[in-house]
């Protein structure tokens, strides 16, 4: 009665070791090379985090069909960090940590905010897989103690980088555009988020540097609805403009709305990257607003011109405000990936592998549609760019762009 | 001076619709001792309404002169019809079979109904906020140092006549008194031959009548719908209903308008950031300093 069993269990083990062996070996018999990605793709952020993907997919593609060294191909594997309608810190870790528990996948792109971002951090470091974001904007995910903190795991290495600038580069340039504008007597709001804050903070400081009037800060609670209190208060300041830290789903574009209920619709409403979406709420009302996004203008770069071609043949949308920094991210994550493959010999290389090959300087600099890219020591661009837009007619214009490398 | 009334303005605007939210809550809790924690999706369900009545009405182009005022009132009665059936329907198939069941049941199973609903209108909607069309021309009038707009005075106007009309219906009409004789005592009632299911449906009618009326008024009021959006307003509603004393109409009311302005003067006062501490807190100062709040009395023994 018993051999029987026991020479199942004996064939189970014999087809069961090389498998075991084909696991753990160097060179697996997939030809498929992940590419990770973690973004909000449902809810508030919903229609910026899917425009982001597709400028990832559209890099992705661009590779397959010029074709990968080794015979790989590139796969996107997108993951949603949205939890009851808003991006989620513990539900982009989560994600993280799926992508990382899958052998194939050899760099994230994601995610996009900031707060996510400072979840995800810690995770990648000790994986020690290549991470970078087209848009988390806050100065602590790159710099200082705070960035020091998240990369406690693995302190001596460095796996997060963003092809977007920083809150600090962009407050401070935001701060000179207003000065331009000639507005100078300001009221700052944020959403006393990560990214809010930071940027209201350095707005704040260097609009005063600069020789403007801060006449007072507020910060909004989350779920606010009515935001006639504030304004009625901020109204009280005569300002000449509100400066506003945060997104659209997290108060800027029912804030903007409703200045229009307390009699403050004429007033200018300025805010960074986190509100080019912010006609979806304010609807007309959104004219009159400024916001700054941290990348060049594309129609002043041929090779962007090209990407949005591209871009509008492929989806049939316009780019979205971060399409094009998604397609920069992932074209340097492909380009240290396949040069990776080659110094391997063809074959799969290892997450570390991919991570040595990230271009560190002006000689291996990576040409995208938001100019070419190489990363100083904490993971951000050496050459930032930031423009400024104004919301017209319904329609994002181009004001003006501030090279900060100089 | 011109601040101060500017900020009281807005907290008796919004303080209507926290008033007329919490209103839902102190009826069904007068008469069933429940706390409808489901009551705030309903006013999300009727903003969703009448907001899908406003597109659909924009979009055929009859949204101006006569046609303006006939479509509003389509939109707010919509709202009021659809948010009403919905409350009823939830007390029909939820909480009447669980009227004898401990009290703990019913609670809970309003938790998940709320949970159902939510999840249900962001099946239905999305979960991004939809911004509510701007049907009410808002042009800011002056009275001395009051300064206040005309979407503001209609919907503090639409408020109060519901509150009004709300009061007439349970001191003057013969349901409204079988509604208070079965908050009473509901055997008593079905004694002298009141049907106490047919009241408690009616009570559950008129609750999501006025959360379909807050619906419409908060959606102009903030310019958007949201799936979340009821259990904020809700919470903050509930609030209202406790401080007034929960199961009294008049105190309700009361409640709704001070945490209104509470919002309003701590946002002024103390920052945008404190106003969701302020109004809890006073949820906490209440239930543990008097727990009957403002108007309510200490329940008389039951015999």
């Amino acid at each position: 009665m018993r051999s029987p069993r026991i020479a199942a269990l004996a064939a189970i083990l014999l087809l069961a070791s090389p498998l075991a062996a084909c696991s753990s070996g160097p060179a697996p018999a997939s030809t498929t090379i992940g590419i990770g990605v973690d973004l909000p793709l449902s809810g508030a952020d919903a229609s910026v985090g899917t425009s982001t993907l597709d400028g990832i997919k559209l890099a992705v593609a661009r590779a397959n069909a010029k074709g990968v060294p080794g015979g790989f191909t590139f796969a996107v594997q997108a993951l949603d960090d949205t939890q009851q309608g808003v991006h989620n810190p513990q539900q982009g870790a989560s994600n993280v940590r799926t992508l990382i528990a899958d052998d194939s996948v050899l760099a994230i792109i994601g995610p996009y905010n900031s707060n996510v971002a400072a979840a995800e951090i810690p995770i990648t470091n000790q994986a020690g897989i290549v991470q970078i974001s087209p848009s988390a904007v806050s100065d602590g995910l790159t710099l200082g103690k705070d960035a020091a903190m998240l990369r406690r795991a693995n302190p001596g290495v460095n796996t997060f980088f963003r092809v977007c600038t920083t809150d600090s580069r962009q407050g401070s340039a935001a701060a000179r555009f207003a000065l331009d504008l000639k507005l100078k007597r300001v009221y700052i709001v944020d959403d006393n988020e990560t990214y809010g804050l930071d940027l209201a903070n350095v707005f704040a400081r260097d609009f005063t540097k600069l020789g403007g009037t801060v006449l007072g800060r507020d910060h909004i609670a989350p779920d606010t609805q009515d935001f006639k209190a504030l304004l009625l208060k901020i109204k009280g300041y005569k300002p000449d403009f509100i400066f506003f830290g945060g997104t659209t789903s997290t108060g800027g574009g029912l804030l903007r709305r409703q200045m229009f209920d307390v009699g403050m619709g004429k007033l200018a409403f300025m805010g960074g990257d986190g509100i080019p979406d912010i006609a979806e709420v304010a609807k007309k009302r959104a004219d009159g607003t400024y916001y700054t996004v941290a990348a060049p203008n594309a129609d002043l770069l041929p090779a962007a011109k090209r990407f949005v071609a591209a871009y509008k043949a492929k989806f049939g949308s316009d780019v979205g405000p971060y399409s094009a920094n998604a397609y920069a991210a992932t074209q340097v994550a492909i380009s240290a990936i396949e040069q990776a493959i080659e110094a391997n010999g063809k074959k799969m290389p290892t997450r570390a592998e991919v991570l040595a090959k990230i271009p560190r300087n002006a000689k291996n600099e990576v040409l995208t549609p938001i100019g070419p890219i190489s990363f100083d020591k904490n993971g951000d661009v050496r050459k930032p760019v930031i423009s400024l837009y104004a919301i017209r007619n319904g329609r994002s214009s181009f004001i003006e762009q501030l090279n900060l490398s100089e | 001076m011109h601040e101060f009334l500017a900020q009281l303005a807005n907290g008796v605007e919004l303080g209507a619709i926290y008033a007329l939210i919490a209103l839902g809550y102190t009826l069904v809790y007068g008469i069933l001792e429940l706390i409808n924690f489901a009551h705030g999706d309903v006013y999300t369900f009727g903003s969703f309404v009448a907001l899908g009545i406003l597109v659909g009405l924009r979009a055929a182009g009859v949204l101006h002169g006569a046609g303006l005022i006939l479509g509003i009132a389509a939109a707010l009665i919509a709202a009021i019809l659809a948010s009403a059936l919905l409350n009823a329907g939830i007390e029909r198939l939820a909480y009447r079979r669980l009227r004898k069941a401990p009290r703990l049941a019913p609670l809970i199973t309003a938790i998940g109904v709320s949970f159902m609903l939510e999840n249900l209108i962001e099946l239905w909607q999305g979960s991004a906020p939809v911004p509510f069309p701007n049907v009410i021309p808002n042009p800011q009038l002056h009275f001395g140092a009051l300064e206040v707009g005309v979407q503001q005075i209609v919907v503090v106007a639409l408020a109060i006549a519901t509150m009004i009309a709300l009061h007439f219906f349970v001191q003057r009409s013969k349901l409204g008194k079988a509604m208070r004789a079965v908050a009473q005592d509901r055997d008593a009632a079905s004694l002298v031959g009141i049907n106490v299911d047919r009241t408690i449906a009616i009570t559950f009618l008129i609750a999501g009548a006025l959360a379909g009326v807050a619906g419409f008024v908060g959606g102009v009021s903030f310019g958007s719908a949201w799936f979340l959006n009821g259990f904020g307003a809700g919470l903050r509603a509930f609030t209202a209903a406790v401080l007034g004393g929960i199961g009294n109409i008049a105190g309700a009311m009361l409640g709704g308008f001070l945490i209104g302005m509470l919002e309003s003067f701590s946002t002024w006062l103390i920052g945008g950031q404190w106003s969701n501490v302020a109004v809890f807190s006073v949820l906490i100062l209440v239930l543990v300093f008097r727990p009957s709040g403002l108007l309510g009395e200490t329940l008389p023994e039951k015999v």
